[in-house]
């Protein structure tokens, strides 16, 4: 009984450690990169939302964001980009990745994400991020280096000049943990 | 008919049907049958769910759904090469096959998302693919599902008749730029053409080459604009940036491509009558110059960031 009795303690704080935690994202901006011989764009989008599952030290994240919510400025240009990329048949991107929970206190932190877009998946490997703690608030920057072929989308054109395959989406997350 | 004829018909006649009949039999004995489960990456088994047998060769598509083991089966396919897929919100699954005559091979699709088991009661109600799987709960403590996010259900639904109008809106809006960008040429060909004719110029050759370039150009503007104006309108959408400069210079270039032939025309019977051209055909060269003007800037306000 008394052997039982002095396990307890440890027992408690094995299951608290073992405890899941939450991470949501509170804030975030998603900007993709346009260019063309004749210009450059940029489409933001304000409206992804995230959330990461914690368990035994190890979370899931997962992020999406509408397609739709892009803006580049040109209601015209927003809506190619939508037909381009099949966005009203494949309305969401999603990005998973999975990541010690430990990340949370570095300054780098390297991801392998999985990003379904355009009816497509595909993976990308020790993408860099950059992590600020303020309180109680972690923000993430980093730039992801897509190109239109990994999701097997034909560069849109204009004045029959198609526009560069490479498309670096710019990430800027305010995650808290919940 | 006469009586010969009819003797050929009535003892060759069955002799067809027959080789018809055992040809069909034979046929159907032939065609393969494809079956197999789909189930997620958890090995959930996935039942309601659409899925598509497309030959690849006559692009001709089969869509059936799992029944409530996830199990699916299509019969009496011919032999040759098909894609079966499945379409989530999160991505479409397709598995190449191979189909030889008479074969009843079975794959399995495996997604590459995990979902729960929506395996339901023979007697319960079955939900729809695009219902229950893009927003299903977490299956495990550690997977954030979409329905987590909480995103309206139909901000998440595939929408096939809106892709489908999208498509359509930018295949014709892609026709409008190339035609725009060819009517550039006889354009500035009918404008420079014109400096010749003015004045006291007697000659016809000059102005008859500016009427066929004139019209030429109207022409090929209408087919432009046909494609513009008929291409489909996106509901909900506000038209925003640099467009709305291009759809307001075409209040200035339209009217102006109607009204210059008009005065073009004044203008043309009156110089052929040995007159100087007057009254309200005098407007024809500054009505010209900016209509011009106006489908320039509304082509440059598309292509060039100001």
């Amino acid at each position: 009984m008394k052997k039982t009795l002095a396990l307890f303690p440890l027992l408690v704080l094995s299951n608290l450690f073992a405890a899941d935690h939450q991470w949501v994202l509170k804030q975030s901006t998603l900007t993709y990169h346009v260019s063309h011989p004749l210009h450059q764009t940029e489409g933001v989008s304000h409206a992804a939302r995230g959330k990461g599952i914690c368990h035994d030290g190890q979370c899931d994240f997962l992020i999406a964001v509408p397609v739709k919510t892009f803006d580049s400025g040109d209601s015209n240009r927003d809506l190619h980009m939508i037909q381009v990329t099949r966005g009203a048949e494949y309305p969401m991107v999603t990005v998973r990745t999975h990541l010690p929970e430990s990340a949370s206190t570095s300054a780098t932190v390297k991801a392998d994400i999985e990003i379904q877009f355009a009816g497509q998946t595909a993976h990308y490997q020790q993408v860099a991020f950059e992590l600020v703690t303020q309180g109680n608030e972690t923000r993430i920057t980093g730039t992801i280096s897509i190109t239109l072929t990994d999701f097997k989308i034909d560069p849109p054109s204009l004045l029959t000049m198609p526009v560069k395959n490479e498309i670096p989406v710019r990430v800027e997350m305010t995650w808290s943990p919940q | 008919m006469d009586v010969r004829a009819a003797k050929v018909v009535s003892s060759v006649g069955p002799v067809l049907l027959l080789a018809l009949t055992l040809g069909t039999l034979r046929a159907q004995e032939a065609n393969a049958t494809l079956s197999g489960t789909v189930t997620d990456h958890a090995g959930h088994l996935l039942p309601g769910l659409k899925v598509s047998v497309k030959n690849l060769t006559s692009g001709q598509s089969t869509e059936i759904q799992t029944d409530s083991d996830g199990l699916y089966t299509v019969s009496n396919l011919a032999p040759g090469d098909y894609e079966i897929s499945v379409t989530l919100a999160e991505g479409t699954k397709a598995q190449p096959v191979t189909l030889t005559a008479g074969a009843s091979p079975k794959v399995d699709l495996v997604l590459d998302v995990v979902l729960p088991s929506t395996k339901v009661p023979a007697a319960g109600p079955t939900a729809s693919p695009t219902e229950t799987l893009p927003n299903a709960p977490s299956s495990t403590k550690t997977e954030p599902s979409l329905e987590d996010l909480g995103f309206p259900k139909a901000e998440t639904q595939s929408n096939a008749a809106q892709q489908a109008l999208l498509d359509k809106r930018t295949h014709m809006l892609k026709i409008h730029q190339r035609m725009g960008l060819i009517t550039t040429i006889p354009l500035i060909a009918t404008v420079i053409t014109s400096l010749n004719i003015g004045g006291k110029s007697e000659g016809t050759a000059s102005r008859d080459l500016h009427v066929a370039l004139g019209s030429l150009t109207g022409d090929l503007y209408g087919i432009t604009a046909w494609y513009a104006i008929r291409a489909p309108k996106i509901a909900g959408t506000e038209t925003r940036g640099p467009i709305r400069f291009h759809k307001a210079m075409a209040w200035i270039h339209g009217p102006g491509m109607i009204l210059t032939p008009i005065l073009g025309a004044m203008a043309f019977e009156q110089k052929n009558n040995g007159e100087k051209v007057h009254g309200i055909a005098q407007a024809h060269g500054p009505v010209a110059i900016v209509t011009a003007g106006a489908f320039g800037a509304a082509l440059l306000s598309v292509s060039l960031k100001f």
